[in-house]
This record gives structure tokens, sequence and C-alpha cells, in this order.
């Protein structure tokens, strides 16, 4: 050591040095900075070299689905509003001018007591599916994997056949010459004259049919994402195990909850074929009316109206369900469950 | 932890609820009885009177020339968006496009048939084969972009800058890694917009003109005026095609899912 | 002949309101394994990402070999990465993967095969070439990645973290592999990690990089030995830091130092400090040596009593965390030779620690949080880490 330690310190010190914290760069070249660059200005490794601004290579590849949704879901949808307030024309298409009468005509009370049914028609499937896609999520969610995937398959598969065909299959089952009535007559629990078609039970009962797959996906989607110790650690402190379903899994899945919930009450809101089908007239749901005003009425601003109706009883949901999902979100954070 | 029988055995109730009435509709579309409570032997007798039948051709016709379209145009259509969603998915523009694109997934049939309706009387376009065509469209580049979209986002790009790194322009990186990789999930998603399409009954049912009837509305009209051993077969044939054609789709997807995907996912 | 051949000057890179790159300037020589070695978030990887093309810098300028490459895309280098993931194209195989570059290039299909089959050898694949990527393990992965790269003969070769994803031991047989294939391809290395040990065992020099900027450069021994700030001496291994000032210095080489509570240090003065000078002392826990008996004096050695606080027993070695005028000193000793009927310092014995003036080095710059980067153990349960 020594000297020699020291002249070996002194070499270090004339070695490449880039910076200094708080000084100036040992050098800095003439030309020092170039062009001025955009901040932020990415390299794209597909579009283009760096150089195409990125705002142009944005527009020209959203332009044309912005043009085609814009023209057929925007504009149509602006039109049903506005068409609510005009008069019908006698030979079933839209007049001129504007009116209130239509608005106003929405207060019958055969209208109400449509939009009651509605309302009530959706929210019991809505229950019924949820009580049903929980259970079967979860299920599916804790089967081996080489079960998950047939398990999946065969709750999909359904779904993709074609919806009328499949209302249709239900129309042959509770039909009075069909199986079903055929089976319980045998059992002696109805009568001959019994109808198991053409009644709002009937409806309920195809819309949960319909409608359970996909509650079925997002509540597995998110029981798989679910740790499942959370649920051994509650029954290490003593919970019972439908306590620590309750209190532990069910709002670990809430998001898959809320999801289902959407996904069931919002086209049971809109439905048309399955009260068409397999209900009767006292099982008339708001679609029935649309359709009814459309085609058999020709009295297009009053489907208008009830269509509108409809919009707003499809918003309110989806609403509360993002203001949900947002108060949601802030909660993990807090909990420290989120990112 | 012992767990409890009672969710298996509601999803096995699930499972017979979910099957029943389609084991059964097709077990009868064999079955020459008028009523599908008397089983009289196997028969194809219904399956022969469909092909003998000129208005279920007509429609066939219709239903395809449709579906062809509709894939090809929306399966552009929806890689597009579902290219410019991922890419540049955090600006305004593409939140305006993504709420659009969410729309037809969320909003009931009825009221985009609806809409539909009214704008295309509003504008004085005729009613036929080619509103069919417009109304498809519009939903089907939803489920296309959906679809394509999955894929994208689990896909690694580090390959495409490896791609440039090794020498490859932006094009040939696309055509050699980004596009092939890419394939069966835009598959996956022209065979979604396929069945979607010969499928659709509500919203075609408001857009369709005299003389363009498709295979689904033909069954309506069965259900309601014909008849029902009929559309037992013809929907056991439509069942057939659609299953065929998802069960592909599943193993496109699922086939090349390994390779692509991020690390880590 | 060692010529500057890939330099980045004066490079900024900014991501949103995050500097990922602060006027950065470096040079590496020809035939270099350079490494640049910081925590997660330093800018080391937005480095290599410039010098491959995947990023445009804010201002600076990007030169290889006398060029300014700044403005080309990344095909347009002769530069060719590793990625982290190794990014093999899964629906290639694996000689078709190390093909690619040549392809691309439109080299004659004879050329290709030839020089495939050449690296096929090098890596000691020739009989998986034709399996898909999904087949193979992560270091052949790795190795694969390598030869895809390396078959274009590129001026400079970019390794982002390429250990990271492997196990501890594929990990120390693929430095050796690498540092192989470095010497046996000569080729300029830019290596980026934050392990200390590959940058070390591999590097001919090493750049510690930390929030966007260069804390220093220099081969490995020197980053060690002679660290320039408290980021390097904190994040380089281990070490002591004592606070205080410079009283005098009675002969150029050596500064007597006031520490609080502790008698007048001596250490070796590299910096040329002036007497008033607030300064850090910083000594490496195995220059510090430690015995039951009071050594003898001697002219440039530091002494002080002490009482053992914790004995970390390492087989090896053993750790001391001792108190010694109120400081809590870490203490490495090497077990050259045991005794088994020794007695072992413990808990609360006391001891002696010394160490020469010329092992300890003066920090003029010092960040408090960088003490954060040492692993002290607390007192007692609920002290907080790192307390004094």
């Amino acid at each position: 050591m020594g000297n020699e330690g020291g002249g070996k310190r002194t070499e270090f010190l004339d070695s490449d040095i880039s910076q200094k914290r708080g000084s100036e760069p040992l050098r800095r070249t003439s030309d020092g900075r170039s062009s001025e660059s955009a901040p932020g200005r990415r390299f794209d490794p597909i579009f283009k070299r760096p150089g195409l601004r990125p705002r142009r290579a944005e527009l020209l590849v959203s332009l044309p689905t912005l043009l085609w949704l814009g023209l057929f879901i925007v504009v149509p949808t602006l039109l049903v509003f506005v068409i609510a307030f005009r008069p019908a024309n006698p030979y079933g298409g839209i007049g001129g001018g504007w009116t209130l009468d239509t608005i106003r005509a929405l207060g019958t009370p055969n209208y109400l007591t449509i939009a009651w049914r509605t309302l009530w028609i959706s929210l019991l499937t809505t229950a019924l599916c949820l009580v049903l896609a929980v259970p079967s999520g979860y299920t599916i969610a804790r089967a081996s994997r080489k079960w998950r995937n047939r398990l999946l398959m065969l709750v999909v598969v359904p779904f993709w056949t074609s919806f009328l065909v499949r209302v249709f299959a239900w129309k042959s089952l509770l039909h009075p010459e069909g199986m079903i009535k055929k089976a319980l007559e045998a059992l002696g629990l109805v009568g001959p004259e019994t109808t198991l078609l053409y009644h709002p039970a009937a409806v309920v009962l195809v819309m949960v049919y319909t409608f359970l797959p996909f509650t079925i996906l997002p509540i597995y989607a998110a029981a798989e994402k679910f740790d499942y110790r959370l649920l051994e650690a509650a029954r290490d402190l003593g919970a019972r195990p439908f306590q620590a379903f309750r209190k532990i899994f069910l709002p670990g899945v809430r998001r898959g909850i809320l999801t289902a919930l959407l996904v069931v009450f919002i086209p049971a809101l809109g439905s048309y074929i399955i009260p068409d089908l397999v209900g009767g007239p006292g099982s008339e749901m708001l679609g029935n009316k649309i359709a009814q005003r459309v085609f058999t009425d020709r009295n297009l601003p009053h489907a208008s109206a009830l269509s509108a109706v409809l919009v707003l009883a499809v918003l309110a949901p989806l609403i509360a369900v993002l203001v949900l999902q947002r108060k949601n979100k802030k909660a993990d954070i807090i909990m420290g469950e989120a990112p | 932890m012992r767990r409890s029988r009672f969710p298996v055995v509601v999803t096995a109730l699930v499972g017979v609820f979910f099957y029943l009435p389609i084991v059964l509709l097709v077990a009868n579309s064999f079955n020459p009885a008028r009523f599908s409570s008397r089983w009289q032997g196997f028969s194809l007798v219904w399956y022969a009177r469909l092909f003998e039948s000129p208005e279920i051709w007509q429609a066939l016709k219709n239903t395809l020339i449709i579906a062809l379209s509709v894939t090809a145009v929306s399966t552009v259509l929806g890689t597009m968006a579902a290219f410019a969603l991922h890419r540049y998915g955090a600006s305004r523009l593409q939140r305006v496009h993504y709420t659009l694109i969410y729309q037809p997934l969320v909003v009931p049939e009825i009221l985009m048939g609806i809409s539909l309706l009214m704008f295309f009387v509003a504008a004085g376009v005729p009613l036929g084969l080619f509103t069919i065509f417009l109304a498809h469209v519009t939903f089907c580049i939803s489920y296309v972009a959906m679809t394509v979209l999955g894929r994208l986002q689990d896909f690694d790009f580090s390959m495409i800058e490896a791609a440039r790194d090794l020498g490859a322009s932006p094009w040939q990186s696309a055509r050699k890694v980004l596009l092939p990789l890419l394939m069966p999930g835009i598959a996956a998603g022209a065979l979604l917009a396929f069945t979607l399409s010969v499928d659709d009954f509500v919203i075609t049912f408001f857009v369709a003109g005299p003389g363009s009837t498709t295979l689904p509305l033909r069954i309506y009209s069965m259900i309601k005026y014909g008849s029902p051993p009929m559309i037992n077969a013809l929907s056991t044939l439509l069942l057939a095609v659609t299953l065929t054609a998802v069960l592909v789709s599943q193993r496109l997807v699922n086939l090349r899912g390994g390779e692509a995907r991020r690390p880590g996912t | 002949m060692n010529t500057e051949f890939l330099e980045f000057r004066g490079v900024s890179k900014r991501f949103g309101a995050v500097r990922a790159v602060d006027d950065v300037s470096l040079e590496i020589k020809k035939g270099e394994f350079f490494s640049l070695l910081g925590p997660s978030g330093c800018g080391k990887t937005t480095m290599l990402r410039l010098a491959a093309g995947f990023e445009e810098p804010d201002a600076g300028r990007v030169i290889l070999d006398g060029r300014d490459i700044t403005d080309l895309p990344p095909d347009k280098r002769k530069v060719n990465t590793i990625f982290q993931s190794y990014a093999l194209f899964p629906h290639m195989t694996v000689r078709d993967n190390i093909a690619f570059g040549l392809a691309i290039a439109k080299r004659p299909k004879k050329d290709i095969r030839d020089e495939v089959d050449r690296m096929l050898a090098l890596i000691r694949m020739a009989e998986q070439a034709d399996k898909k990527p999904d087949l193979l393990s992560g270091g052949q992965k790795q190795r694969v990645a390598v030869a895809r790269a390396l078959i274009n003969k590129p001026d400079v070769l970019l390794l982002d973290e390429p250990l990271a994803a492997l196990d501890l031991k594929l990990r120390q047989k693929m430095l050796i592999e690498l540092d192989l294939i470095h010497d046996e391809v000569g080729i300029t290395f830019l290596y980026v990690t934050h392990d200390q040990a590959e940058a070390m065992s591999l590097s001919d020099r090493i750049a510690v990089m930390d929030g966007g900027r260069i804390e220093q450069v220099g081969a490995p021994a020197e980053i060690y030995e002679s660290p320039r700030t408290s980021f390097v001496a904190a994040f380089i291994g281990d070490t002591n830091f004592l606070e205080g000032r410079v009283q005098d210095c009675p002969d150029r080489e050596y500064c007597r130092l006031a520490i609080a509570g502790l008698p007048g240090i001596l250490c070796f003065n590299d910096k040329s400090l002036q007497p008033g000078q607030p300064i850090y002392l910083s000594i490496r826990p195995e220059k510090v040596h430690i015995s039951r008996e009071r050594p003898e004096e001697e002219p440039q050695r530091n002494c002080l009593p002490a009482v053992i606080e914790d004995v970390i027993y390492l087989g090896a070695n053993t750790k001391y965390w001792v108190r010694a005028g109120g400081y809590r000193i870490q203490v490495l000793r090497q077990h050259a030779r045991y005794f088994l009927d020794e007695r072992p310092l413990r808990w609360k014995d006391e001891a002696w620690i010394w160490w020469h003036a010329d092992d300890g080095f003066m920090l003029d710059r010092f960040r408090k949080a960088d003490e954060g980067l040492l692993a002290v153990p607390p007192r007692s349960v609920g002290e907080p880490l790192n307390g004094k």
C-alpha cells in the first residue's frame, strides 16, 4: 500500500467519467443537442420508422370503423329519439311536424303494466341466473385443468347455437303434447288442461335458460382469479363453510357478479322473441310492444317512443354498474389489492 | 378441507338443463311422428321435405350470401379496429372508439334492430339483402374486434422488435412475424362473425324486406305458421353447421395460443 | 487498438414526466465487454434501446464506428439485440430463427445454410435445429437467441439482462458461456444487468447508473475499491459509512478526520481534500479486522475498541456487527484457518477492530437515501431498519 496505492488511485481519477452528480458533463459535443424532437415521440416497431406522426397513423386505422359505427349506431339511436317526437303517418311512415302526443301516450296504464312486467320478469331472471351461476362458476374454476376446459366448452357451446332454435326447443318441450307435460301428467302433478306455455313462468324459464351461459362465464373468470387460500384462512380463524363463502368468496368475485348482472339484466329488458314464442298475451313485454307497433300497427313514432324508454332503462343499470366499479376500484386500492 | 358437494350438484343440474332441450330437438328431427311425445322410429322424412322445399333453398342462399360478405367486410374492419384500440389505447379518440365498439355487445338486439329500421326508412333505403348486410356488419365488427384485441393484448411485441433488430423493415416484420401469429385469432374472429350472421334473428327481422328471407326468418315463420317437425330438422342442420364453425374457431384460438403469448400471461 | 467504438453523446430520453436517461455521455471501446449496472428504473435498458434504435433520444447523438446512427431505424443498424424474453419466433424452427437475419438480407441459400450450420455447431444445438422454440429449455432458447444475433456479425451485441429468467445454476453456466463467446468472437458487448456479480465477473468496464445518470465508469476493481459516490459505494457490495470532517492533512497523502465519538482517524487522501471539508468515510467490511486482543500500534492503522452486537455465521466467513464509539460497524472475517477449540467472539463480547488508513475512502458527495441500500439489522423488534 502506501505510495503504490496512491498512484493507482490517481490513475483511476483520469478514467472516463461521464457524469458527476450536479455538475456539468465532462464532455459536451460541439453539435450539442439534435434537432428538437417532440417529447414522447415513440418508435413504433410496426407502423413506420420514427418520423411518421403517430396521430396520422392512428386516424388512418381508426377512421373506417369510427365512420361505420358512427353512421350505423350513433345516428340511428339519435333518430329513434327524434322520431319519438313526430306524428305517425297514416300510411305507416313518419309524418311531418312535431308533437308530444306520442310521449304523452306512454303514460297510459297499459304501457305502465307492460313496463312493470318487463322489469320484474327481468329482475327475477337475473336473480335466478345468479343463484345458479355462482355455484357453477365456482365448480368450474375449482376443477382440474382437464375438466375445466371441457366444462367451459360445454357451457359455451349452447350459447353459440341459434338462439331461435333453442327457444323453439323449449316451446316443443312445454307444448301440451310435449315431453315435459306428458311426464308431469304421468307423475300426476298436473291435469290435462293446464298449459305450461303462454305464461310468464315459461318466459322466465326460457330466459334463464338463454342467459345462464352469459352469466356463468364472467363469474367463472372471477372465480378463477380468486385466491382460495383466503377461504382456508377464514376456516382457520373459525368461520363455518357458508360463512366463509358469504363473507370472503362473494366479495372476492364481486366484479364477476356485477358483469354477470349486466349481461343478463339488459338483454332481458329488451327480450322480444321469448315472450313472443312462449309467453302469451298476459306476458307481453316491452320488446313485443315495440315489434307490434312496427309491424302490426305500422306506427313508427310510437315504436320509437317505446324504444327511447328502453334505451333509458338500459342506460340506468349500465351507469350504476360503472359507478359501482369505480367505487370498488378505490376500495381495492385502499385495501391494497389493485395496483 | 372437504369441499361441499352442493356446487357440483347444482352444476350437474345446470348441465342437464342446458342440453335436454337440444338433445330432444335433435332426436325428434329423426322422429316421423307429428308430435314429439310419440317415438315412431328413426326416419329422415323431415329432412327430405326440407330438401324439396324451394323456400328453404332460397333462404339458405340468402343467408349464405349475406354471411360470407359480412364475414369478409367485418373481419377486415374489426381487425383494423383492434389494432387501433391496442396500439393507441390511451388516447381520447380510442376511448370513444372503444365505447362505440362496445355498444352492440351490451345493447339489446331489438334496440339495434329498430334504430336501424328507422334509419333506413328515414334515409329512404329499400329494405332487403343490402340492409341486412349493413346491419350484420355493424355488430360483427365488435365481435371480431374483441377477439383480435384479446390476442393482441397477449402478444409479445418484443418479437416484432427482434425482427426489426435483425434487419426486417416494418412491412417485412408485419408480414413474416405479426400476421402469421395473429392469423389464428383473426380466423377465430371471422368464424365468429360468420356464425353470428347465420344465426341472427331479431335485427334481421327488423331490417329485412320482402324476398330477403334468411334461414332464421324462415324458421320463425314456420314456428308461427308452419309444421313443427320440419323445424326440428332445419334447426338440427343449423345447429350442426354453427357447432362445427365454433369448434373449429375454438381450436384455432387455443392452437397457437401458447406460442405467441407474452411470458407470464 | 482500443478506439472509441460506440458513443453516446449527451443523450437524453424522457417518457412523459420521467427522465429515463438524463444527458448521458459514454464511450465504449471496440471489442470491450461493457456493462451497464444499476437498480430497476435507472435507465440502463433505455440506453440499450437507444443503441438498438427502438427509442429515439430527445437530445444527443449515438455514434457507431464514427457514423452517426441516431436517425437510423433498427433494421438499418449493424447492431443486434438479445432480448430478455429471447423473443424467438414461435412459428419458425430453430434453424429458421437463426437464419432470419440472413434471409432478410437476401443472402444466397447455400451461404445461409452453411452459416447456420456453423452457428448451430458453435452453440451445440445441431440436433435441435428443426424443433420449434416451445420445445426448448430456457438455456437452449438463450443460446438460439445468441446465435440468431451473432450470425449477422454485428458491430455491437446488445444484451438485455439475458440471464434474468434462468435459475441460479444455469445462470452460472451461461455466464461462463457468454464469456467464452465474447472471447472467441471478439465483438463489442454492451450488457445490461442489475446483478453486480454478473457485471463484475464478465466486464472489462462497468458503468454504474442511477436515476438516468451515470454514477461512475471504470474497471470492476476500480468501481469496487474506489467508488466516487455514496450510491456506488452502497450499491456495489457492502460498506460502512461514517460522517465527519477533515481535521487537517499532516502530509499530502493522509488526512486526519474528525468523526464524532472516535479518536483521530487517518485516511488516504485521494481527492485533494482541504481541512474543514465535510466528508463521509467509507470502509468495506472485509477490510476491517477484529480480534479479542488489542493489536499493535502502527502509524497508519486505525484502531477502535468495540462491543459485538450481532454475529452471523456464514461458514466461509462471519459477519460481525459491532458498536464502536456509538457507530454500528460491519466487519467481515474470513475463516482462513479455523481452530475448533478457539473461543469464538460472541454477542456482548468486547473486542478490537482496526483497518489500514489506505483501505478507507472518503466521499465528498453523499446521499442519505443511499444508506437505505445497506442491509443493517435493527437492534430490536420494531426498530426501523438502518437505525444508527
